[in-house]
């Protein structure tokens, strides 16, 4: 009689409970004390920025509690960079954030550098600053394409994602990469930028300050990203300061701290910008002050390009650079044919002293060292330790990512669940940063 | 100046000029040495590179940190940063190959082993920050956890125990961060290999970690 077949036809004479698909709701609602529930947002949730999960304890529509879940996407970078040299590091380390490459590399070249005890270049000190502005507007669009598309502002994420790609082709046409350049190297740059960088880059400042204008007219006055964004995720001075918040975050809460302005490096006390700061500290503050910096990067690439100094990109010391100065192909890889008929056709001690340069590197002296920068999502921290060998004894990073997430907490609890998605994107994590 | 700690002997460091790039804090870094020793007389403290470090006991570690956040001289309320490295016992002699540049050698060779703990503070107020080390036994590593006073370190500590295996005493829920939750010992340690766990690749080959690796095996 209890076959399959009969269990799946319609019947009449029902004999006890009753279930629909095997899911007993009245009996998961009974086992939760207090009407708090617990749901999983993540791993592979759309809005979460990668893979981030979120454990949410839910009462209601309600937030009680956001538990985030990190180390899905960790790699070792720290542990696999004490085995190999140097140079190779700013390989591995332009991959933890991914969407400012350049300040991870800056930051670890800026304390090797403090090791070495030498100072770059002129040329190379201005294209650094050139370089990390860009990828800052870069790494700003990407905030604002993405959490605009996950509020719903979809044109937001065409506008964001398309001024992105000219700055990539930027970045292409001096290292060769779209991403993850390995580009600034210890001692300078890895290849001196082309003849037409300062052409493209002040094309590129004109068109991006025209475009600024279209973000705003977009969203400033939008309803629905008004209605999203204005008092919520609130996170106040206090907040930041306990929470070690820096960043976008922190200025959003009035707190005027930049690293550029407070610890200047790379000679940014020599340019004039401003820090944009609101009181607020809800996500529309977070929107309005990244909005602000991204002018004030236009204005600093704009007085570095006055005044681009001439010479060498690598310091001159033979004991860290390369024998030659390469340049960047027409095939778009590293290697001038010309330097390679010099060095193989004429030069043996040249390609031996390369080689030997190239595959055990060189030794850095012993100590310690920490190296802060401002990244687009707040102080980058290089704590670099030698041993006084060719490789590193101990790198830790202080990734802004990792410190600031530790914020949604407080951000959402209290707040609704659709409040959870618009409050991770205003931290802006990048869990490549987070999970190293 | 840094007896206890002889990781970085100036005779061994060789060290070079340092760049001088912190000029702009108020306090220099020799006054705030002068302070913080003038409040406890056995804190050893050297200026390397330009960065001040402080050389605690771990028993001083909440009473250093507490003074330094709340002193109005120092005002660090800011905790910009918790590390670690890890100096095992033995002679270590670190692997190398010729160097280019000719800096002298370091080599260590120390009876314990050591867990260093690096906790960089900030002052916003004064524009200053610096560094206190506190170096722990690497064999039960333990310290008080700094979550009562800066919550920052909630994070920062659970990354240390995970990578290292500190047991940071106080914590409110100290569980691994970045490596799975039943891993098997700390990545950051010196005596876990590079690659510690076995890959199966194609035709359940194992390849060895980089550091056991004959190139040329892998090659064919």
């Amino acid at each position: 009689m209890s076959t399959d077949l009969d269990r799946a036809a319609p019947s009449d004479d029902f004999a006890g409970d009753v279930f629909v698909d095997g899911a007993d709701w009245e009996a998961v609602v009974d086992a939760v004390s207090d009407d708090i529930i617990t749901v999983n947002m993540g791993p592979q949730h759309p809005s979460t920025h990668g893979v981030l999960r979120l454990v949410l304890q839910l009462d209601g529509e309600t937030v009680v509690n956001v538990k985030p879940i990190i180390g899905y996407l960790h790699t070792g970078i720290e542990k696999n960079a004490e085995f190999r040299t140097w140079v190779q590091g700013c390989t591995f380390f332009t991959r933890m954030d991914y969407l400012a490459p350049l300040f991870n590399e800056t930051a670890f070249c800026l304390g090797v550098e403090k090791l070495l005890g030498i100072e770059v270049p002129e040329r190379a000190r201005v294209a650094r600053v050139i370089l990390l502005e860009f990828n800052r507007l870069a790494s700003h669009l990407v905030w604002l394409a993405t959490g605009g598309m996950e509020l719903g502002a979809v044109t937001m994420m065409t506008y964001g994602f398309r001024e992105r790609e000219h700055i990539l082709d930027l970045f292409e046409s001096q290292s060769g990469l779209r991403m993850n350049h390995a580009y600034i190297r210890p001692g300078g740059l890895a290849a001196d930028v082309t003849a037409d960088f300062e052409d493209r880059c002040t094309a590129l400042v004109v068109k991006l300050r025209e475009k600024m204008g279209e973000y705003e007219d977009l969203l400033l006055r939008n309803p629905i990203w008004n209605d999203r964004l204005r008092g919520t995720g609130i996170l106040d001075a206090d907040n930041c300061r306990e929470l070690g918040i820096t960043g976008p975050l922190a200025r959003a809460a009035g707190i005027s701290w930049d690293l550029r302005k407070a610890q200047p490096y790379l000679g940014y006390e020599s340019y004039d910008f401003d820090i944009p700061t609101e009181t607020a500290g809800d996500n529309f503050a977070r929107f309005l002050v990244r909005l602000e910096e991204m002018r004030q990067s236009l204005r600093i690439i704009e007085q570095a390009l006055a005044d681009f100094p001439t010479g060498s990109v690598m310091v001159d010391d033979a004991r860290i650079a390369w024998p030659s100065q390469q340049a960047l192909g027409a095939d778009g890889i590293g290697n001038d044919p010309a330097y390679i008929r010099r060095i193989m056709g004429q030069s043996m001690e040249a390609l031996i002293k390369h080689f030997k340069l190239v595959t055990q590197g060189f030794t850095v002296p012993a100590g310690q060292v920490y190296q802060a920068v401002e990244s687009p999502r707040g102080e980058l921290g290089y704590h670099i330790t030698s041993a006084g060998t060719n490789r590193p004894y101990r790198v830790h990073v202080r990734e802004p990512s990792f410190v600031n997430l530790q914020a949604s907490n407080v951000m959402s609890a209290g707040a609704l669940i659709a409040d959870v998605i618009a409050n991770v994107a205003s931290i802006d994590p990048v869990m490549g940063g987070v999970d190293r | 100046m840094s007896e206890g700690h002889p990781v970085f002997d100036a005779e061994a460091t060789g060290e070079p000029p340092s760049s001088g790039s912190d000029a702009t804090s108020s306090m220099d870094l020799a006054a705030i040495e002068r302070h913080v020793q003038g409040r406890f007389g056995d804190v050893a403290a050297d200026v390397k590179f330009g960065e001040l470090s402080l050389y605690v006991k771990p028993s001083q570690v909440l009473e250093v940190l507490r003074f330094c956040r709340d002193d109005e001289a120092l005002a660090c309320a800011w905790l910009a940063d918790l590390s670690a490295v890890h100096w095992p016992a033995g002679d270590h002699s670190i692997q190398r190959q010729p160097s280019t540049t000719g800096w002298p050698e370091y080599r260590i060779d120390r009876a314990q082993g050591v867990i260093e703990v690096d906790y960089i503070l900030r002052s916003h107020t004064h524009n200053h920050w610096f560094r206190v080390v506190v170096a722990v036994d690497d064999t039960t590593p333990r310290l008080p956890s700094v979550t009562g006073l800066y919550p920052t370190a909630n994070w920062l500590e659970r990354e240390a125990y995970d990578m290292f295996g500190i047991d940071f005493q106080g914590h409110p829920d100290l569980v691994r961060i970045l490596m799975p939750d039943d891993w098997v010992g700390h990545p950051h340690r010196k005596d876990y290999p590079l690659g510690g766990v076995d890959i199966p690749y194609q035709n359940d080959k194992f390849i060895p970690p980089p550091s056991q690796r004959d190139l040329r095996e892998v090659v064919e």
